[in-house]
C-alpha cells in the first residue's frame, strides 16, 4: 500500500485554499486540489466533499470571488479569485497556524 | 453583502443548483481525464473519478446548505426559539401583543375615518381637474337656480359643468313618512363625475330643459337593497313626494357623488323640481339657495383661471338675478357679491365639515397611546432582557455569537410586532364600524367606502414597523451589551439593584403616566362639556316629548282650509288618551329650520348691523305649557288673538332685555320688516323665559326670540310641527297620534321624533368626541397602570435581597411597604407634573368642543391627577405587599 497521505486538517483547509489562490492566481476547483496535491508533493489531499461547501462558504464572507470562464481544454468552469479581504484572512490564518505548530512543536521537543 | 447574497439564493435556488452542479460536473470530467492520461481504462476512469468525489446528492445538498438552508435554518431556529419563549410568559406576551393590537387599532381605525372624510381623492378620473364655483357671500358654496343658469351659460373656462343639491324624499303614498336620500341633479351631473349607468341609461345634458317629463336614475346600493338588484326596474315608477317618477336607469357602483359621507338613493333632473314643488318651484325662485356648482378644467386652464374668469363674469351674473323684492340697500349689496373657484379633488362633505377637527384631535390622542404602549412594551421588554441576563450570558460563554443573539432577541419583537399587527387590524375593522355607527344618525346617515385601501395598510405597517424599531433595538442592544463573566457575576451576588440600572424603566412609566394625565384631562374636559350642555336648563323640558311633523299639501285642501285643518288636529291629539298636553309650532327648538327677521320699535337704536335681527316662531295656544317654558309676566295666546284683532306677540327674556331694555315690554309695540317694507305692529301681551332656539350651546344674549300667534295668521302653511307632552313614554303614543290624524286627513304626511332623540342627535359630535376621549384615556390609564406594576413588581423581585437584608436587620414591614410606594410616588408626582403642561397645552385643541369649561379647568385637573395617583397607588400596592412579605430566611438562603 501506498503511505497514507493526510486529509486535510479541518480549518486549514480555508488557509491553504488562500495561499494557492494568493500564489498561483484564478482557478477552477480541480485546478485547487491538484494544485495542493502537486505542492505538498501528494502529502496533503482536498477531499472534494469539502472542498466545495468551503468554496462557497468563503465566497460569502468575501474572500473569494467568482465566476465562469473557459478552461484550455475549452470547457466551462468556475474560477475563483482571492479578493482584498481573502488576502487579509491569509495573513491572520497563517499567522496563527505558525503559532499553533510551534506551540505543537515546542510541546513535542520539551514536554 | 453575504446577507444579501444568500437571501438572494432562496429566489434563484434552481439556478444555484445548475451551477453547483455543472462545476461538480467538470470537477469530475477534469479528475478522469488525469486518470486516462495516467493509463487507466476510459469507463472505469470515469466511475473511479465520480467515487472519488463522494455521493454526489449529497455533495450538491451540502454545498447548497451553506448557502441556503443554513441561513434559512437558522432564521426558522430563532423563530421557533422566540414562539417558544414567548409561550412560556403568557401574561408578557398577552400584555405586550394586547397593548400593540390596541394602539394599532385605534390608529388605524381612526386614520380610516380620517383617510375616507378627509384625505381621499374622489374615485373620479382626474379629480385634480375638478373645481366647486364659491362665492364671497356668507352662503359660500350655495347658489339660486337663476344663478347656476347664468354661470353655466357664460362661463368658457370649464368643460363640464354640474349643479346638485341633496334632499329627501317621501316615498309613501301617504301616512308614515319613508324617506329615501335624494340628489337633484343638473344634466352633465353623470358626464362630469365620469359615472355610468350600471342599468338603463342615466341622464344628459340635453334631458336637463324646462318642463321636463318626471324620471329618476337610482343608486346601485338602493336598487341592490330596495329592489334586489332586477333587471327590470327600468320603466317602472317610483314615487318621490306623491308624484310618479319613471326610473330610466341605475348608476354603477364605486362613486355616490361628490358629497363624502352622502350616498344619494335616487337621483332626479333639476328640471323635474317643478314637478315635485309645482307653484313653489325653486327653479325660478332668486332667492332660495340651495345649488352647488362643480365643473371641470378645461386641459391647459388653471385654477388661476377660471377663478378669474369667474370674478370677471360675477357682476352680470349678479345683476341679472337680482332677487326682485329685496330693499335697494341689499341689492346694492347683492350686485356687488363676487365668485371664486376651489380645487374639488376631495369632494364636498357635510361630514367632513363637523368631524375634521375633532378626527385630527382623536388622531392627536391615538397618537398618544400608541407612544403609550409602546412605551409599555419597551419596559415589559426590558425587564425581561435584564431578567433573561444570565440566559444571554450562559448562550455567550458556550460561543453563541453576539450578531446571532441580536437576532433571536429582534426575531421575539418581530413576533410580538406581528401579533399586535394582526390584532390591530382586526380591531381596527371592528372599530371604524363602530366609529361610523357613532357619528351616523337616522336624520343624516353617513355612508362611507371604508375598504381596506393602501394607504390605511401602509401606514399600519409603518406604526407596526416604528414600534418593533422602538422596542425591539434597545433591550436587544442592552442584552448583548455585557460581558458573560459580569453577567454571571451579578447573579451569583446580586444584594442590591443599583438604582443605575433600571432608571430607563421608570422614566418609561413617567412618560407613561404624563401622557396618560393629558388623556385623561382631555375626556375629563369633554366628559364635562357633554354634561354641561345636557344638564344645564335649555329653557323647555324635552324629556316625554313626541313630535310629530304634519304636513297637509297632499291632503287635496284648498290653501285656505289649512288652518282649520291644524286647529282640528291639535283638538283631536290634546284628547288622545295619555297625552297631557300637545301644542303645534313652526319651527322646533334646535331642530334644522330656522327663522330670523329684523325688529324696528321706537327706542331702540341698534349698535351693530345684525343687532335688529331675531329668532322668530309662530305657536298656538298652549305652546308654553306643553314645552314647560315659563311664562315670567302677563299672559299666554288664547282664543282673543283673533285675526281681526290686534297683532299680538310674546317675548323671551333676552329679546325683553335687548330691544326694550330694562323696563316691562308689556303693551309696548314693534314692528318686522320684510322686504323694502313693514308688517303691522304687533303688541306684547307676555314675557317667557329664555329657551334655546338653534343650538343647546347658544347663549341667553343668542336666543332672541319672538313668539306670534297661529291663530292670528291670515295665510297658514301646509304643514306644521305638533309638541305632544306624554303621560308615560313618548314612543308609544305613535299609532295613536298616527290613527289621530289620518281621521281628520288620509293623505297627510307624518314624520316622528322624540324631543331627546332630536336633542341627542344635535350633541352628537360632543358625545362622539367624549366617548372616543374616555375610551382612549381608559385605555391609556389601563396601558399605564400595567407598566407601573410590571416595573415595580420587577423591581421588587430584583430587590429581594436587600429587602430580606432590611427585614432581617430589623425594619418592619410598614417600612417596606413605604420604600416601595414612595418609589411609586416619586414616578407618578413627576408623570403628574409633566402631565399637567401636556394637558395645557394640548387645551388649546380641545377649546372649540368645550362648553362651560376652561381648557385649564383646575377641578378637572385636579380630578384627573388625583384618579390617577390613586389608580396608581393600587397598581403600586401589590408589588409593595409582596415586597413587605418577604421572608428574610429564604430571600438570603437563595444565595
Amino acid at each position: 500500500m501506498a503511505p497514507s497521505r493526510h486529509d486535510v486538517l479541518q480549518g486549514t483547509l480555508d488557509l491553504l485554499i488562500l495561499r494557492t489562490l494568493a500564489a498561483a492566481g484564478p482557478l477552477h476547483g480541480y485546478a485547487i486540489t491538484a494544485h495542493i496535491t502537486r505542492v505538498s508533493i501528494e502529502l496533503l489531499r482536498v477531499e472534494e466533499g469539502s472542498l466545495y461547501p468551503a468554496l462557497h462558504r468563503m465566497e460569502q464572507h468575501g474572500w473569494l470571488r467568482s465566476n465562469w470562464g473557459m478552461t484550455e481544454k475549452n470547457r466551462e468552469a468556475r474560477f475563483y479569485q482571492i479578493t482584498v479581504s481573502g488576502r487579509r484572512r491569509l495573513e491572520q490564518e497563517r499567522e496563527s497556524w505558525s503559532r499553533l505548530t510551534e506551540g505543537v512543536s515546542r510541546v513535542l521537543r520539551y514536554a | 453583502m453575504a446577507f444579501m447574497k444568500r437571501f438572494w439564493n432562496l429566489f434563484r435556488g434552481r439556478r444555484l443548483s445548475d451551477d453547483i452542479e455543472r462545476e461538480v460536473a467538470f470537477h469530475i470530467r477534469e479528475r478522469a481525464d488525469a486518470l486516462i492520461a495516467q493509463g487507466m481504462p476510459e469507463a472505469e476512469a470515469r466511475n473511479a473519478a465520480r467515487r472519488q468525489f463522494g455521493n454526489l446528492t449529497a455533495q450538491r445538498e451540502r454545498t447548497r446548505d451553506a448557502d441556503v438552508l443554513t441561513w434559512l435554518d437558522s432564521v426558522l431556529g430563532d423563530l421557533r426559539y422566540a414562539l417558544r419563549s414567548l409561550r412560556h410568559s403568557p401574561a408578557f406576551t398577552a400584555v405586550a401583543v394586547g397593548s400593540l393590537a390596541l394602539a394599532i387599532g385605534a390608529n388605524t381605525a381612526i386614520y380610516t375615518l380620517l383617510d375616507a372624510v378627509v384625505v381621499r381623492a374622489l374615485p373620479v378620473p382626474a379629480p385634480g381637474e375638478l373645481v366647486q364655483v364659491t362665492t364671497t357671500d356668507s352662503d359660500e358654496g350655495y347658489f339660486t337656480n337663476p344663478q347656476w343658469e347664468q354661470i353655466r351659460d357664460r362661463q368658457t373656462t370649464l368643460s363640464a359643468t354640474a349643479a346638485f343639491a341633496e334632499t329627501g324624499w317621501n316615498t309613501a303614498d301617504g301616512g308614515e313618512v319613508r324617506r329615501v336620500r335624494g340628489e337633484w341633479a343638473s344634466g352633465e351631473f353623470f358626464a362630469l363625475f365620469g359615472m355610468r349607468p350600471a342599468v338603463g341609461r342615466l341622464f344628459t345634458r340635453e334631458y336637463d330643459a324646462r318642463g321636463c317629463a318626471p324620471i329618476a336614475v337610482l343608486g346601485h346600493g338602493y336598487w341592490q337593497s330596495a329592489y334586489g338588484g332586477r333587471g327590470d326596474v327600468v320603466g317602472q315608477s317610483i314615487r318621490l313626494e306623491g308624484k310618479m317618477f319613471e326610473i330610466v336607469g341605475v348608476t354603477q357602483p364605486g362613486f355616490d357623488g361628490p358629497e363624502v359621507g352622502y350616498e344619494p338613493q335616487v337621483y332626479a333632473p333639476m328640471c323635474a323640481e317643478a314637478v315635485i314643488r309645482e307653484g313653489q318651484s325653486a327653479l325660478d325662485a332668486r332667492s332660495t339657495w340651495w345649488l352647488r356648482i362643480a365643473g371641470r378644467r378645461r386641459p391647459g386652464v388653471s385654477l388661476v383661471q377660471v377663478r378669474s374668469e369667474l370674478a370677471a363674469l360675477a357682476p352680470g351674473v349678479y345683476e341679472a338675478t337680482i332677487p326682485p323684492r329685496w330693499a335697494e340697500d341689499q341689492k346694492a349689496e347683492y350686485r356687488h357679491r363676487t365668485l371664486s373657484a376651489r380645487a374639488l379633488g376631495h369632494g364636498v362633505s357635510e361630514v367632513r365639515d363637523r368631524y375634521h377637527g375633532a378626527l385630527l384631535m382623536m388622531m392627536g390622542a391615538v397618537a398618544l397611546v400608541l407612544l403609550i404602549a409602546c412605551a409599555n412594551v419597551a419596559n415589559l421588554l426590558l425587564a425581561r432582557a435584564t431578567a433573561r441576563q444570565h440566559e444571554v450570558a450562559v448562550r455567550m460563554a458556550i460561543g453563541a455569537g453576539r450578531r446571532r443573539l441580536v437576532r433571536q432577541l429582534l426575531s421575539e419583537s418581530l413576533l410580538l410586532a406581528m401579533g399586535g399587527g394582526l390584532g390591530g387590524l382586526l380591531l381596527a375593522h371592528w372599530g371604524t364600524e363602530a366609529l361610523i355607527a357613532l357619528i351616523s344618525n337616522d336624520a343624516q346617515p353617513v355612508v362611507l367606502d371604508l375598504g381596506l385601501n393602501l394607504r390605511v395598510l401602509g401606514f399600519t405597517a409603518l406604526v407596526a414597523g416604528l414600534t418593533v424599531l422602538v422596542f425591539g433595538l434597545v433591550p436587544a442592544w442592552r442584552g448583548t451589551r455585557i460581558s458573560p463573566q459580569a453577567a454571571m457575576k451579578a447573579r451569583a451576588r446580586g444584594v442590591t439593584e443599583g438604582h443605575g440600572r433600571f432608571t430607563i424603566g421608570k422614566s418609561l412609566v413617567v412618560v407613561q403616566v404624563a401622557l396618560s394625565l393629558t388623556l385623561v384631562v382631555a375626556a375629563g374636559l369633554l366628559v364635562g362639556s357633554l354634561r354641561n350642555l345636557v344638564t344645564k336648563d335649555p329653557g323647555f323640558r324635552s324629556s316625554g316629548v313626541l313630535l310629530v311633523r304634519v304636513d297637509l299639501r297632499r291632503g287635496g285642501l284648498p290653501p285656505g282650509a289649512y288652518g282649520p285643518a291644524h286647529e282640528r288636529i291639535l283638538e283631536r291629539l290634546r284628547h288622545l288618551p295619555g297625552v297631557r298636553a300637545a301644542a303645534s309650532s313652526d319651527m322646533v327648538p334646535v331642530g334644522r329650520s330656522i327663522w330670523n327677521d329684523e325688529v324696528y320699535l321706537d327706542g331702540f337704536t341698534p349698535e351693530t348691523s345684525t343687532d335688529r335681527v331675531a329668532w322668530f316662531n309662530e305657536v298656538s295656544e298652549g305652546y308654553f305649557a306643553a314645552m314647560e317654558t315659563r311664562l315670567i309676566a302677563g299672559r299666554d295666546f288664547d282664543r282673543t288673538d283673533t285675526p281681526s284683532g290686534p297683532h299680538t306677540a310674546i317675548v323671551n327674556d333676552a329679546a325683553a332685555r335687548h330691544f326694550f331694555g330694562g323696563a316691562s315690554p308689556l303693551g309696548r309695540q314693534f314692528r318686522v320688516k320684510q322686504g323694502d317694507t313693514f308688517t303691522e305692529p304687533y303688541t306684547v301681551i307676555g314675557v317667557v323665559e329664555n329657551a334655546k332656539y338653534t343650538s343647546l350651546r347658544e347663549t341667553d344674549a343668542e336666543s332672541k326670540t319672538f313668539y306670534l300667534p297661529y291663530s292670528q295668521d291670515r295665510s297658514p302653511g301646509s304643514s306644521r310641527n305638533y309638541e305632544i307632552r306624554a303621560e308615560a313614554t313618548p314612543s308609544a303614543l305613535v299609532s295613536g297620534v298616527s290613527g289621530a290624524i289620518g281621521e281628520e286627513n288620509r293623505a297627510a304626511t307624518l314624520s316622528f321624533v322624540t324631543f331627546e332623540d332630536q336633542l341627542a342627535r344635535s350633541l352628537q359630535r360632543e358625545r362622539v368626541l367624549a366617548t372616543l376621549s374616555s375610551l382612549f384615556g381608559g385605555v391609556a390609564l389601563a396601558l399605564s397602570m400595567l407598566g407601573l406594576y410590571g416595573v415595580m413588581s420587577y423591581t421588587v423581585a430584583r430587590r429581594r435581597n436587600e429587602i430580606g437584608v432590611r427585614i432581617a436587620l430589623g425594619a418592619n414591614r410598614g417600612r417596606v411597604v413605604g420604600m416601595v410606594l414612595a418609589d411609586v410616588g416619586r414616578m407618578v408626582v413627576i408623570g403628574v407634573g409633566f402631565g399637567i403642561a401636556g394637558a395645557l397645552a394640548s387645551g388649546r385643541l380641545v377649546r372649540t368642543y368645550l362648553f362651560g369649561l376652561s381648557p385649564a379647568d383646575p377641578a378637572v385637573t385636579g380630578i384627573a391627577a388625583a384618579l390617577l395617583a390613586a389608580v396608581a397607588l393600587g397598581a403600586g400596592l401589590l408589588p409593595a405587599w409582596r415586597a413587605a412579605r418577604v421572608d428574610p430566611v429564604a430571600a438570603l438562603r437563595e444565595e
